[in-house]
Order: structure tokens, then C-alpha cells, then sequence
């Protein structure tokens, strides 16, 4: 009855597809430990995910129930949940015992880092969600590390969620080396099954859909970026997984106005841990880059730019609008310098490309957006195309630039904005950066 | 409306054929539609590539299941995103998906002139997967349907192809009339066994002719 204590407590489950015996279950659930629910309600909502909208609970005439089912296609990548499946839940709350936490961090932290951090720790004894509003490169992760083995001497589960799982898997060994002896998890589509009980759970902001008043603090990374900013059934879920009143910390470099104007409490850092400005958007126009690259051409400053980077032994990142220019670009560039790499979201092996980037054994990459965040190479050198294109928001071109100039020794990376004609978004990414700096000189 | 598969928003621009032609509403979007490859020509029987009847298909021919279909279409070839599609609908249990390629199932059946009978699944593996993907798929064409076959138990464990093929017994004939023509429909053709037995049934119950569409060509 424990492992399934320790397992099921916070969490909301497919009574079928849990790690133990249904026979197990049925025990646990006759001894009046375990709850059942529908999962669908029968206000026609997901009990999972919460969804509710007619696009998504879909009905339909089902076998197991001899007549009209409903299912959410929502969530139906964590196995489907439809109105003759059961959910099921631990009903008594764990007592988690406190005891100082081994900590292991000996990193120092900035002033700016020093200040934000004791904020969060005073939002935090107060019980009131918090905003950490740091540009890229201001060293969020590390500010977070004091307050958390407070939280977590004082018996606190928490978990940091964190849009995509190269983040999640950026994250984790961190944390893990930070708080070696605290029992953690890391939750991702795809993720190995950890046993027992995690006080400390780094996950993907999806897998929150499975818990349910779990946490005494839920920490948002990179609360601005997708498909958090975009999916409310994901907002919906970090308030699910939370216990009543336990606050929210939201981390993000580029937070929305909304994200601005509904958390009280804020600390803001507009510098870089080491001190140095953010690197400012040039812009060079592209005219017509699109039809260049349909007629099988890089446009002439565009391969003049990598040519350069090649010469002096610069990696670089190029980004752009979308993936099927990226593939028409390939081997164009492939052309220049055979080992010139390319990424974007469907690629398995993006991981890989990353770290040759990061060791020096290929010269550049050729990326869509999905790796504006979470990378740091050194000395990388950044050229965005297409800058004026709509994908682009403002938000996206400032992360971007952020990957330029992080490490200490290489503080003055080049970000070039090419473009086909200069958008707002380009024009307020740059006026932004050029705020922050203003900002974090003072 | 969103596409099925990316959840990228479908382009509701009403063309000139919408005001024309009464085109079923699109479910997928047409970059997903891309990616799936429609076989053309191939085998006269299973689709396979290259000309006249192929050499499984020849096979068939010296076996005791011969002449059981008398001819059969395979629509699409089981790349990446096939297998990914597959994947969501039948076990993932996506019923909607149903509707992606319905229309084509649809037609294709309609083609042959034959009454579409699925190849049924056994009640018991039914009830637990909550819909018949072949049902579903024609309910969502429109197509009408008749179930004349029963599926028996399955016997578990690994079988070698020689066994598979002499596994008899696996349909058996509900007692429903038969047409003279069938068209056997079901969602995926691998060895081609099944439907062969499939036919094999219906022939014995009377049927004159036997043919089939699958929807995909593993
Ligand atoms: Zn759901
Ligand atoms: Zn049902
Ligand atoms: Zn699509
Ligand atoms: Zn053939």
C-alpha cells in the first residue's frame, strides 16, 4: 500500500495504466484509500485536463459503453481519458517531514542575483506568487537554488515546469547536483518510470495534466515561451497541481504584459551575471531571401556573413522562419562547408547537433526557433532571417539574441537581424535590449 | 477548425469549389497531407510496386488460398506518417481520425461495385478498443455496410508465416445473406492472410466475387 501511496499522492491516473496490479488498485480503492472519478464529468469536461471545449471532447459511439462516449483528444497523448474510463487519486493529503536538505551549491551570486533572490524567499514566507524578470544570460536558475532548499527543508513539494523537455533536460542534472540527497523526479513524454516518492519534481508543463493539490510550489520556467504563453488548458493545469492558496513563481526573460501586470511581486534583473551588456540587434536588409532560396541561391550578404564566421572560427546560429526554408538552405550552405548542420522541431537528433556546435566539430547550424532557448555555446555569433517575418515576435527575436555573448570570455557576440523590411517586432526586440542595458548599467 | 494532425489552423477560405461541389469539410491541413504517399498502380492485387501481379501475390496463387480475391487496392504506402497516424487512431484510440481518409476509403470502395463488408474485429479486443477503426471509418464516408463475418479468439503467441497461413478457423460466416459481389475492406494489408480467409469464407457462403481495399500497404 505504500509504493502506491508513494506513487498516486498528488497525482490523478488512469486507473488501467498504473505501475502496479489492478488487483492492487482494487484493494486500495475497496479500503476507501483511493478515489474513482469519471473521466469525463458529466459536465462534458476532462477531469484530467480540465478541457472542456467542443473541438476537443469528442463523442462518439463506443463499444465498452453500448451507446454515446465522450473523449478529450486534449490530453489524449498520456492515454486517452473518455467517459468509461476511471481516474483515480490518493484521497489523504502526505505529511512530509522536514529536515535540512543537503545543499551543495557553492556558486556566488551577483548582487542583482543576491536581491531577486532574497525577494523570492520573502514572496515565498508570505505565500504569494512571484515574477523573476531576468534577461538571458542574468543567471535565473542559480537565484532560484537558495529559496528552494528553504522550501524544501520546510517539507515542501515542489515542481518546476518548464515548456519543452530539452529545458526539462537542461534543468534536472542541475538541480540534481544542487540538492543531491532530495528525492527527485523528471517528468517528460517519454521519461523512464522513477519509483517512490519525489518531494522535488522537474517536468514539462504538460505532465501537470497527472497531478492534482500536489504542490506547495509550482516554479514556471520560461513562463512567456510555448506552448505555455499560447495553451490556457496549460495555466489551468499548474493551478490544478497546485494545494489551495500555494503560490506560483514564474521565470521568464521576456514576460507578457499581462504576465507583468498580474503578479504583484516582481524582481527584475537587467544584466548578465558577467556584468556586460546584451549584444544589440543590427539590421541588415535581405531583400527577397525567400525567392533567392526557391531559386537555389543564398542571398549575397547572407553567405558573405557565414563566410566570415568560417574564416575567424565563429560558430553560429542561423535562424529561420520556417522549416521548409531551412531545408531548401541546407544544402546550399552544405556547399560553403559540408559540415554546416541543420535543425528544427521534428528532429530526433537536435540534442546531438547542439553539442557538436557546443565542441566545435561543426562550424554553424541552421535552426527554426526551437533552439532560442536553453543553449549557450561560447562565442556563438547569431544571424536571424527573415527577422520581419510574423513568426517572429518581439519575445522570440530578444531570445535569439540572448544566446549571443553569455560566457564571460566571449561577452560581445554579433546578432544580425536580416530582413526583407523592418517590423515593429524587430524595432521593439531591439529598443527592449537596449533598455535593459541602460537598466543593468545603473 | 484545426488540422487533425498538427493542430495548425486549417485555411477556411471558401474556394470557388466549395460553391460548386458539395467537397466534404477538410480535417487535415495541407502540409500534413503531404507527407502521406499514395500508392499508384503497382500490384493488381496488394498494390505493391511494379508491374502485373507481384511475386507474393503469384505465391498465393499455388497455395490452397488461391483464387479466394479476385482483385484488391491498397491506398497508401506505411511511411513515418502513416505509422504515426495509425498509431494515434487505432491505439491511441483517436476516433476522429476516422474522417482523414474516409473519403478516399470511401470512394475507392464505391469503385468496385461490390457491398463493403469490414473485416470484423473479435467482440471481446472490440469492446476493449471501444470502436471498429474499419466501421468507423466508413460510417465517416457515408458508405453503407454489412457485417457478414465473425472473428474468432485469436490464438496468442508467436507463428510463423506458414502457421499464420494455416490458421483456419479464424472467421467464421455470421448466417447473414451474402451478395454476389463483396469488397472486403480493412485498414491495413500485410501478408495478406487475413483477407484471403476473409474470402475464402464468403466464397464458401456463396459469394461470386471477392475483392478489397485496404487502406494501407505495410
Ligand atoms: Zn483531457
Ligand atoms: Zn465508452
Ligand atoms: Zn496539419
Ligand atoms: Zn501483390
Amino acid at each position: 500500500m505504500k509504493e502506491i501511496q508513494d506513487f498516486l499522492v498528488g497525482r490523478i491516473w488512469l486507473r488501467d495504466f498504473t505501475p502496479f496490479s489492478k488487483k492492487a488498485i482494487e484493494k486500495a480503492i475497496n479500503k476507501g484509500f483511493i478515489a474513482v472519478q469519471k473521466g469525463i464529468t458529466e459536465k462534458l469536461e476532462c477531469a484530467r485536463c480540465l478541457e472542456k471545449s467542443s473541438e476537443k471532447i469528442i463523442p462518439y459511439n463506443c463499444a465498452k459503453c453500448e451507446g454515446i462516449c465522450y473523449y478529450c483528444r486534449h490530453c489524449i497523448r498520456m492515454g486517452r481519458v473518455s467517459s468509461c474510463t476511471d481516474l483515480i487519486t490518493w484521497k489523504e493529503p502526505l505529511e512530509i517531514s522536514s529536515y535540512s536538505h543537503s545543499f551543495s551549491w557553492n556558486g556566488e551570486l551577483t548582487n542583482l542575483q543576491q536581491q531577486a533572490s532574497d525577494e523570492l524567499d520573502e514572496s515565498l514566507r508570505r505565500n504569494r506568487s512571484h515574477l523573476v524578470y531576468a534577461v538571458c544570460g542574468a543567471g535565473k536558475t542559480e537565484l532560484l537554488f537558495p529559496p528552494l532548499h528553504k522550501a524544501l527543508s520546510e517539507g515542501k513539494r515542489i515542481c518546476i515546469a518548464a515548456p519543452r523537455t530539452d529545458v526539462v533536460l537542461e534543468l534536472s542534472p542541475r538541480l540534481k547536483a544542487a540538492f543531491p540527497d532530495t528525492a527527485m523526479h523528471t517528468l517528460y513524454g517519454g521519461s523512464v518510470f522513477e519509483e517512490g516518492f519525489a518531494q522535488l519534481i522537474v517536468a514539462t508543463t504538460h505532465q501537470l495534466y497527472r497531478f492534482q493539490q500536489a504542490f506547495d510550489l509550482v516554479i514556471v520556467d520560461e513562463a512567456d515561451a510555448y506552448p505555455y504563453s499560447y495553451d490556457p488548458a496549460l495555466a489551468r493545469a499548474v493551478n490544478k497541481s497546485l494545494k489551495e492558496n500555494a503560490p506560483i513563481v514564474y521565470v521568464s526573460a521576456t514576460p507578457s504584459k499581462k504576465m507583468l501586470k498580474s503578479t504583484a511581486s516582481q524582481s527584475k534583473i537587467f544584466r548578465r551575471f558577467h556584468g556586460h551588456p546584451l549584444p544589440v540587434p543590427e539590421y541588415r536588409s535581405l531583400w527577397n531571401y525567400r525567392k533567392s532560396f526557391n531559386t537555389n541561391k543564398i542571398p549575397a550578404k547572407l553567405k558573405e556573413w557565414v563566410e566570415q564566421r568560417l574564416e575567424k572560427n565563429e560558430p553560429f546560429m542561423l535562424f529561420f522562419p520556417a522549416i521548409n526554408m531551412i531545408r531548401k538552405a541546407e544544402p546550399l550552405f552544405k556547399l560553403i562547408d559540408s559540415r554546416i548542420g541543420a535543425v528544427h522541431s521534428k528532429d530526433e537528433d537536435r540534442k546531438e547537433k547542439v553539442m557538436q556546435l557546443r565542441r566545435g566539430e561543426i562550424p554553424g547550424i541552421l535552426t527554426s526557433s526551437i533552439l532560442e532557448r536553453g543553449v549557450t555555446i561560447d562565442n556563438v555569433q547569431v544571424g536571424i532571417v527573415g527577422a520581419d517575418e510574423a513568426v517572429f515576435e518581439a519575445a522570440a527575436l530578444i531570445q535569439m539574441a540572448g544566446r549571443a555573448g553569455r560566457s564571460s570570455a566571449f561577452p560581445n557576440g554579433e546578432v544580425i537581424f536580416f530582413h526583407n523590411g523592418i517590423s515593429r517586432q524587430m524595432d521593439e526586440a531591439r529598443n527592449l535590449i537596449k533598455f535593459y542595458n541602460r537598466e543593468g548599467q545603473r | 477548425m484545426k488540422c487533425y494532425l498538427c493542430a495548425d489552423l486549417l485555411d477556411l477560405k471558401p474556394s470557388w469549389r466549395d460553391l460548386f461541389f458539395m467537397d466534404r469539410e477538410e480535417t487535415v491541413c495541407l502540409n500534413c497531407r503531404a507527407t502521406f504517399e499514395r500508392l499508384i498502380q503497382g500490384c493488381k492485387i496488394c498494390s505493391a510496386s511494379g508491374p502485373g501481379i507481384c511475386e507474393e501475390c503469384n505465391r498465393w496463387e499455388t497455395t490452397e488460398l488461391r483464387r479466394t480475391i479476385d482483385s484488391g487496392q491498397c491506398l497508401y504506402a506505411y511511411n513515418n506518417a502513416m505509422k504515426d497516424y495509425f498509431h494515434q487512431f487505432k491505439f491511441l484510440q483517436d476516433v476522429v481520425l476516422a474522417e482523414v481518409f474516409s473519403e478516399e476509403l470511401v470512394k475507392a470502395v464505391r469503385k468496385t461495385k461490390g457491398v463493403a463488408v469490414p473485416i470484423p474485429m473479435n467482440p471481446v479486443k472490440l469492446r476493449k478498443r471501444t470502436f471498429a477503426q474499419v466501421d468507423s471509418m466508413l460510417e465517416a464516408g457515408g458508405a453503407d455496410y454489412v457485417h457478414l463475418l465473425q472473428k474468432n479468439e485469436e490464438i496468442q503467441g508467436e507463428k510463423t508465416k506458414e502457421e499464420r497461413i494455416s490458421t483456419r478457423g479464424i472467421f467464421t460466416w455470421n448466417g447473414n445473406s451474402v451478395p454476389k459481389n463483396i469488397v472486403l475492406v480493412d485498414d491495413m494489408y500485410t501478408t495478406g492472410t487475413t483477407l484471403r480467409l476473409a474470402a475464402e469464407i464468403l466464397k464458401e457462403a456463396g459469394a461470386e466475387t471477392v475483392t478489397f481495399v485496404a487502406l494501407i500497404r505495410a
